[in-house]
């Protein structure tokens, strides 16, 4: 394997440049299937069939929770990768441990707001907008869930094996993931809660 | 400890948290549908290309052409998608 030490230990091999663009075709593909359900959720968004409304489900307070938990850990996954260029171990796995706590505050208080939208008489069968908003809103939040899982798989590899060309580009492409996460985030509360709530 | 801090990543960090305070003026104050979704496009559009530049580091691999390329072209998909659906189905031409 050749090791070019004049770059970042993530990009330091032509696997791990492979790699990196290869999830950047994936995050393309991502971003497509987020369209499709952005544009289902337009579509039927105003079709409430006489169960609540948008402009009656969401809450200001919890959607600034979640976008504030949400900004902030793609903040210390951006540190985490920081550190790792600096080559501080300790640093980096404690950025990424704050990272996942805060993605675990986000899924729970998304949890917490679906259980509310039971309650409020909205689930998935209720109307074609509580169908659409369930299906964006949880495939989100599915990502978000699958990402702890893989997040704590890369931390045990950090811890056992350090910094290696392998586990540096792990790290950096969980990164790519989690910041795409959050991007799509800001659409939702965008177009979604804001757009609704207006 | 500076060092873990770099000024690119945190005044990114503030500019995102400033972009959402923006947004959410659309909520705190009484304003037209239209005025509102302008706020919510820019503001949008502006804190998801902040991520991709200062937080996903798009511009520093050696493929960034591809990756750029990649990129825009998924956005372009996002965007026929959505507004060709409304275009089609909601709008009604």
């Amino acid at each position: 394997m050749n090791i070019d030490h004049s770059k970042p230990l993530e990009y330091s091999t032509e696997t791990n440049d492979m790699n990196i663009v290869g999830f950047w075709v994936f995050i393309g593909a991502e971003i497509a299937l987020f369209a499709t359900l952005f544009g289902a959720y337009f579509i039927l968004e105003g079709r409430t069939g006489g169960g609540p409304s948008a402009g009656h489900l969401f809450v200001i307070s919890t959607l600034m929770i979640q976008t504030f938990v949400l900004l902030t850990s793609s903040f210390t996954i951006g540190l985490a990768v920081n550190a790792m260029r600096l080559g501080r171990k300790g640093a980096t796995i404690g950025l990424f441990l704050i990272t996942l706590i805060l993605g675990l505050g986000f899924v729970g208080v998304e949890i917490y707001e679906f259980y509310e939208y039971v309650h409020e008489g909205l689930n998935l069968q209720t109307s074609a907008f509580s169908a659409a908003l369930f299906t964006l809103l949880g495939t989100h939040g599915a990502h978000v869930s699958f990402g702890l899982f893989w997040g704590v798989a890369i931390i045990i590899q950090l811890v056992k094996r350090g910094f290696t060309p392998a586990t540096a580009n792990k790290t950096f492409i969980f990164s790519l993931y989690w910041h795409f996460l959050d991007v799509v985030w800001i659409f939702i509360f965008s177009f979604v809660y804001l757009k609704g709530m207006m | 400890m500076r060092e873990l801090f770099p000024a690119k990543q945190v005044i990114g960090f503030a500019t995102s948290l400033v972009l959402t305070v923006i947004a959410l003026l659309v909520y705190f104050i009484d304003m037209s549908f239209q005025v509102g979704m302008i706020i919510l496009l820019i503001t949008a559009f502006t804190q998801a290309g902040l991520q991709l530049v200062v937080f996903m580091h798009a511009g520093e691999s050696s493929d960034s052409d591809s990756i750029y390329l990649n990129t825009f072209y998924g956005v372009f998909i996002a965007l026929a998608i959505v507004f060709g659906s409304l275009l089609a189905m909601v709008w009604g031409y």
